[in-house]
């Protein structure tokens, strides 16, 4: 898969950019604050419908106007599609492909598929575990978009479930409806992530491998409090109902701290290498060599899923890096892939491709 | 700020919803270049619903007298009713013309976060209804919604224990759709909500 060309209007930084990338390596080169990261987080947002780095939609939108729009031609294999968004300060968000109107915005999701690697992302190993449950989230999104639904579903399911705790409101009846409710959608948020686990851990062991060329047992590990010992692998509707029984057990806890304290938004992630759990017993050096080899697993993942490579975004990685591992990521970049790399600091990058100087609201 | 009538009636504009300012002051001054009788046609029209219309006594459809036009309907089967979240929910279902029985709107969905519980719906006189007319099943066509689905699963919970036949409409993939054409997103709901036949 690739971007063609793209267009924005509106958005951050940009008021008009038409760009025309690349289809192999393109270095996207400037100061600090040229608008680099902005260029990646407008494709990241037709991937995924969300920026990666603001959790209100109204942030992108260019402080002088009402609306953003991102346009861009996706060439993929057999066919090359147009699409577009646009993203109002007030009201839903309207979306088109190939100029035909969409009935739900989600329906773009699967055109462009997008692997990204963030400088926090290089910390996923120790951060908190929101931010490892995004990550499996958003790689599901990436292999089987309709795991959007199901996410937007158990995110709306707890907020109203929450909501219902805090209204004092004691109506068995109408808890036990959003007990099912959270229950349902939780169970199949819950099978998607098991299914990412098992899809990218041997994919993981490899990538792991070849970064830090030496061999070692690195696993991806998941622990819930709703599931007594290991968590196993079974349906959605299993993992439902294993949910719903947790939710009725903390009734009483949920009441008092009128929120509910089990299911899979409270869950944690993590990764182990050996016997070691890595976010406690792993050197800086294996957290983040860990955290390089999941992206690359995820996009091997989407690759053997699609038989199509995903676009890479890699934002300001490789001057996080020691030189070291920067030239070990750079040797295991994946082929056939088109890749945006940004850097300040064009000396300090291990790879070569078309450079693109950024700044004044222009990449040229 | 424009004269005083005019910008009253930009003010009153832009208090309808999906309308911003820009609009209400757009409409406000189309209104003022059309011709008179015109602009009071549509007042009129705005004074003739609000004072001529109101809610069926029964279903909570909207009604030009006590009951609406469906329950004024002598043909149709008063053994099941449809039970959907707003009026407008009926005209979609009546457009099939598949259906020929009852309604009874709710009056929105259940929904903490705006307040809304069950207190705030009709259920209390959905279960008067039961006393008194012979309905065997409700046809739930809440929308396919969080909330929709909860609001669904509120009347399973609360009616079927009285002996009543609780349905729910069939959702996924659209009605004619074909395979082919369905998006890769609809499809993945479908598969994950089959049901067994
Ligand atoms: N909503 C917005 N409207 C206008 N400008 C914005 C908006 N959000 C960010 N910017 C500008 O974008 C620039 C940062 O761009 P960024 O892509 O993060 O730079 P970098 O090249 O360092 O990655 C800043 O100058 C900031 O003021
Ligand atoms: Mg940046
Ligand atoms: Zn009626």
């Amino acid at each position: 898969m690739r971007v063609d060309w793209l267009s924005l209007v509106d958005f951050r930084s940009y008021r008009a950019l038409d760009w025309r990338p690349d289809p192999t390596v393109n270095l996207l080169i400037g100061p600090n604050g040229a608008g680099k990261t902005n260029v990646l987080e407008s494709i990241g947002y037709l991937a995924s419908l969300k920026s990666f780095r603001s959790a209100s939609d109204s942030d992108v939108i260019s402080r002088w106007s009402g609306s953003s729009v991102i346009r861009a031609g996706i060439g993929s294999i057999d066919r090359e599609r147009l699409i577009e968004i646009e993203i109002p300060r007030e009201g839903g968000r309207r979306t088109q492909v190939d100029k035909t109107k969409l009935k739900r915005t989600a329906e773009l999701l699967g055109v462009l598929r997008v692997v990204a690697f963030l400088p926090e992302d290089l910390d996923l190993v120790k951060r908190g575990p929101a931010y490892r449950r995004d990550l499996l989230d958003d790689i599901a999104v990436q292999l089987w978009p309709s795991a959007y639904l199901d996410q937007s579903e158990y995110d709306r399911s707890v907020r109203q479930r929450n909501a219902f705790l805090k209204s004092g409101d004691r109506d068995e009846v109408t808890l036990a409806v959003w007990d099912s409710r959270l229950a349902q959608a939780g169970g199949r948020v819950m099978a998607r992530r098991i299914r990412v686990i098992e899809t990218l851990t041997p994919l993981l062991a490899e990538s792991y491998s070849v970064i830090a060329s030496e061999d070692a047992q690195v696993g991806i590990t998941y622990s819930a409090s709703w599931i007594e010992g290991a968590v196993p692998s079974v349906s959605a509707g299993e993992y439902a109902d294993a949910i719903a029984r947790a939710l009725e057990a903390r009734r009483r806890v949920d009441y008092e701290r009128r929120m509910t304290t089990v299911g899979p938004h409270r869950d944690e992630p993590g990764f182990s290498i050996g016997e070691r759990d890595a976010r406690t017993q792993a050197s800086q050096g294996e957290q983040r060599t860990l955290a390089l080899a999941m992206k690359l697993a995820a996009h091997q993942a989407i690759t053997q899923a699609l038989s199509e490579t995903p676009v890479l975004l890699l934002d300001d990685v490789f001057s996080e890096l020691d030189p070291n591992r920067a030239e070990a990521l750079a040797g295991a970049l994946p082929e056939n892939t088109q890749t945006l790399v940004t850097s300040a600091r064009p000396e300090d990058l291990p790879i070569s491709g078309k450079v693109w100087s950024v700044g004044e609201g222009d990449v040229g | 700020m424009f004269e005083g009538p005019v910008q009253r009636l930009i003010d009153e504009l832009s208090r309808l919803p999906g309308i911003g300012s820009k609009s209400a002051q757009r409409l406000a001054f189309h209104i003022l270049a059309i011709e008179k009788p015109d602009a009071l046609r549509l007042a009129a029209a705005i004074n003739d619903m609000r004072d001529q219309v109101t809610l069926c006594e029964r279903c909570f459809n909207v009604a030009a007298g006590e009951l609406c036009s469906i329950c004024r309907d002598q043909r149709r089967d008063d053994s099941v009713v449809c039970v959907v979240e707003r009026p407008q929910d009926i005209v979609v279902v009546e457009r099939t013309q598949e259906y020929r029985g009852g309604y009874h709107v709710l009056g929105g969905s259940l929904s903490p976060i705006n307040g809304v519980g069950p207190g705030q719906l009709r259920f209390d006189e959905l279960r008067a209804r039961l006393q008194t007319e012979g309905i065997e099943e409700l046809i739930v066509a809440t929308n396919p919604t969080v909330e929709g689905d909860a609001t669904a699963m509120y009347i399973a919970r609360e009616f079927k224990p009285l002996g009543l036949r609780v349905t729910r409409l069939a959702s996924g993939l659209p009605v004619g759709g074909d395979l082919d054409y369905a998006d890769e997103l609809t499809l993945g709901r479908a598969l994950a909500g089959r049901s067994e036949l």
